[in-house]
């Protein structure tokens, strides 16, 4: 691997994603860390934790199944589950929560546990289904000769169980930092209060730095210590049973189950997307009112529609473009490094590749809001003013926060690729870096589209380090939820569809136009 | 695969490029409602020829964001003038060190307890901290106060935001000197107790409180005018009840604004200053959405909006308030944060 650009690409990593919570270490005092095992905020842990436990339940319960039964069985509309399964991560959580809290009475713990459960159910299913996927065909035909369907399914579920406990582990790190959520639905009767909230109040009264920064520590630890684990389990999980002689294994006949299995997919993609996405075209249509004063007709809705979405247009398109904007660029820097990085954590030395990969986790496992007041600190300077104050700082602030979606991806990506075809290149005379480019790549094509699929979708929904950062302050986001206090039903509707549609869209046109998978695993 | 890399770095390059161009004449921090101020901010602009880039905060961040960012800015500052939409926060910049002093022309004919002595912050176009009734679930007459949130009569109807940020914080803080320390901390216990046990509901904001009275979840709560008027506008069946008329008044919150120390742009965030102080803002605030309420006696204002003098308003110091933000912060965060 080329030295000068392994160089650049951890250095980019270092700046971009680990100096703003370095920057914030300074106001760090003993005091500040022994106020941490105070009663109270255990008690806000040990809830935080029952949360993410709860949810992530959920998502196993939901996704293991899900994942099985589009990937390896013959359920009516397996291609279109598949994807469609992959939605309700996309979506941003108090979406759900509010297209959700008009439709029940449920409120509290029990349900930010339901609708984080709905909202992460898709990594373990697509963790799952790809591990499902490569169960070789051999081992799985001699499984189904000695005992049939059941005794295929013994077989296989402890060479899954890794990659589902993976995806379960990254659900239960995304569940325990939702701050919105909890907060949303417990708005009405007992307060569900979680750490995510001590972290926020104490960000509120700036004036102590350290008690700011120790306050978000257990957060932290808690996220590091939850995906280190998924990480040993990932590498387990997926790429155990590939070998040369790997051959695909054909789709399973559920036979009377058909029916049954469409229905339990049916079942979260009901829940966790149809439901919430019906919700606010309903409320697009500006449908409640009409409903109210019984003049609710297709024309009606239709019209109503059309001056919501023209609304939302005409006032969020310049928020909109800039959301694009930073977030493509987010990923056009953060893919390149994520493959050099990617690609030397798996070719380069083996325990310094499993440290850099923990250390690269860092930046998604900081609060956001920690992350954007270090940025600030970091960047607010004389020497980098002009760089501050344009959008060049968004797209920095966007691809050091989510650089380790490509590291992570792509050096999954290079470790399931021969590298038998690196060193045959090499021996031909191949440049480092030309190998990178020619041979590792292309390879990975599908992975790198994944990866930046991947961080175009949370540039996209970025809230809380953008809200801090002035040049990310322009984006349909801020925008949406000014709106959701402020404006009317119908307009924050339409303009939380539209950042919906912008979110999947570049998924949706590679699903249509590419032969080949996205993929968005590590 | 070339072509696609040399095609991503072009638009890279170019896109930073494009990016660096950007300036404008004064930076303002607003934590006004964005829907609210951007109309005032393009009449400054058309008015005086000046550009003014302006940073919003949002509903869920409180003043939160921008205060932050101007202490995590202060090695470097970049703004200009701070627009808060309420008070305490201010004051603690003030004390921190992080303001200039401005005393703008504007500002001579309004009230003295809404300027600061040593002229780091002006107040104007407050806010009242109402009762939010919805009419259809209770009988307005029938709340008078912050009594009616503790009264078991009310157990299971009535609501207020967690006083942990904004408006709220603020109003908790002065409870402290208007109530008396033992008082203030019984009641917020209180409030506290009735929670937990399902009887009183605490959202993130005023402005969800205002939703979920709006909408019927609840019956009152504590609220601002200005959430207020947005229900009222959109239809909601909501009455408003200026609280405790028969006792400590009802807490009005003014918006503050501010020269940030080492402003970049120290003359045009002076003019910007005067024009967020002058008495036409006012007025215009008065009759937008969020319905302010003049400080000023001689500013027109619609009939729906109050004026200071129709109604008893709590005595409150703000420089005392804005001192004990942070420890009653603290505090708070303690009790309602468990």
């Amino acid at each position: 691997m080329s030295k000068p650009l392994v160089f650049i690409a951890f250095a980019a990593l270092f700046v971009l994603g680990l100096l703003p919570l370095v920057m914030m270490t300074s106001g760090l005092s003993l005091g500040d860390l022994t106020a941490l095992v105070e009663p109270r905020r255990i008690s806000l842990l040990e809830r935080t934790f029952a949360l993410g436990l709860g949810a992530a339940a959920i998502a196993l319960v939901l996704g293991l199944p899900f994942g099985f039964l589009v990937a390896r069985t013959d359920v009516p509309g397996a291609a279109l589950l598949r994807p469609l399964g992959a939605v309700p991560l996309f979506l941003p959580t108090l979406l759900l929560a509010v297209a959700w809290a008009p439709l029940t009475e449920l409120r509290g713990g029990l349900a930010a546990t339901l609708i984080l459960g709905l909202s992460t159910f898709p990594l373990v299913a697509l963790f799952s289904a790809r591990a499902f996927e490569r169960i070789d065909a051999a081992r799985e035909e001699a499984a189904l000769l000695a005992g049939g369907f059941m005794a295929a399914l013994r077989m296989e579920l402890p060479l899954v169980l890794p990659a589902a406990l993976a995806g379960t582990s990254v659900a239960f790190a995304f569940a325990v930092n939702d701050y919105a959520t909890p907060d949303y639905v417990s708005s009405v009767g007992p307060k569900f209060n979680v750490y995510a909230d001590e972290v926020f109040a104490t960000w509120g009264q700036l004036q102590e730095p350290g008690r700011a920064l120790a306050s978000a520590l257990p957060l932290i630890l808690m996220t590091l210590l939850t995906l280190i684990p998924a990480l040993a389990m990932r590498r387990r999980g997926s790429l155990a049973t590939l070998d040369s002689t790997f051959r695909s294994p054909a789709p399973l006949a559920l036979g009377p189950w058909r029916l049954p299995a469409l229905l339990f997919c049916l079942l979260p993609l009901t829940l966790g997307v149809f439901i919430p996405l019906g919700r606010m075209f309903f409320e697009a249509a500006t449908g409640p009112a009409l409903v109210a004063d019984g003049s609710f007709t297709i024309p009606n809705a239709l019209a109503a529609l059309q001056r919501s979405f023209g609304l939302a247009i005409e006032r969020a398109r310049g928020d909109l473009l800039n959301s694009i904007l930073f977030a493509v660029g987010a990923g056009l820097v953060a893919v390149p490094l994520g493959l050099i990085i990617g690609h030397a954590i798996e070719r380069g030395s083996r325990r310094l590749g499993r440290a850099i990969e923990v250390v690269a986790l860092i930046p998604l496992a900081m609060p956001a809001v920690l992350f954007g007041i270090g940025a600030i600190v970091l960047w607010s300077r004389p020497l980098t003013a002009d760089l501050y104050d344009s959008p060049t700082m968004a797209v920095l602030l966007f691809a050091g926060r989510f650089l380790p979606f490509a590291v992570l991806l792509l050096a999954g990506a290079v470790a399931a690729m021969d590298r038998r075809l690196e060193e045959a290149a090499a021996l031909v005379g191949e440049r480092p870096a030309r190998r990178l480019v020619t041979i590792v790549a292309p390879g990975i094509f599908g992975s790198l589209a994944g990866a930046f699929v991947l961080i175009f979708v949370f540039a996209m929904r970025e809230l809380d380090a953008a809200i801090l950062v002035p040049a990310a302050n322009h984006t349909a986001m801020l925008r949406l939820f000014n709106g959701v206090h402020f404006d009317r039903d119908e307009y924050v509707a339409a303009l939380s569809l539209l950042i919906v549609f912008t979110i999947l869209l570049p998924g949706l046109l590679w699903t249509l136009f590419s032969r080949r998978r996205l993929a968005i695993l590590p | 695969m070339k072509s696609p890399l040399r095609f991503a770095a072009a638009l890279l390059i170019a896109a930073t490029v494009v990016s660096c161009s950007s300036d404008a004449d004064v930076v303002l921090y607003c934590a006004l409602d964005q829907v609210h101020a951007e109309s005032l901010i393009a009449r400054f602009e058309q008015e005086t020829g000046l550009t003014v880039r302006a940073e919003f905060d949002v509903e869920a961040n409180k003043t939160i964001g921008l205060v932050s960012r101007i202490r995590a800015e202060s090695a470097a500052t970049r703004c200009d003038v701070f627009w808060n939409n309420e008070i305490a926060n201010t004051v603690a910049l003030g004390d921190e060190g992080l303001l200039a002093p401005y005393a703008s022309p504007s500002a001579k004919d309004i009230p003295a307890q809404f300027r600061s002595k040593d002229d780091l912050w002006t107040g104007f176009a407050a806010r009242a901290r109402i009762l939010i009734v919805n009419t259809d679930l209770a009988d307005p007459s029938e709340i008078h106060g912050m009594a009616d949130l503790i009264d078991p009569k009310w157990a299971g109807k009535a609501g207020m935001a967690r006083p942990l940020t904004g408006t709220t914080l603020t109003h908790a803080t002065a409870l402290y000197s208007v109530l008396g320390e033992d008082a203030a901390r019984e009641y917020l216990q209180t409030v506290k107790r009735l929670n937990d046990e399902g009887k009183l509901s605490l959202t993130s904001g005023n402005a969800t409180l205002m939703k979920q009275v709006s909408t019927g979840q609840i019956a009152f709560g504590w609220t601002d005018t200005d959430d207020f008027n947005v229900a009222l506008e959109k239809g909601e069946p909501v009455a408003a009840v200026y609280p405790d008329q028969n006792g400590v008044g009802t807490m009005v919150i003014p918006n503050s604004v501010s020269m940030i120390k080492n402003a970049p742009h120290e003359d045009a965030a002076k003019r910007l200053i005067d024009f967020i102080l002058s008495e036409d803002v006012e007025r215009t605030l008065a009759f937008s959405r969020s319905a302010q309420i003049p400080v000023r006696a001689s500013v027109e204002r619609p009939a729906h909006v109050k004026s200071a003098a129709d109604f008893k308003v709590m005595a409150v110091d703000f420089a005392t308030v804005g001192a004990e933000l942070p420890a009653r912060h603290e505090e708070l965060k303690t009790l309602f944060l468990d």
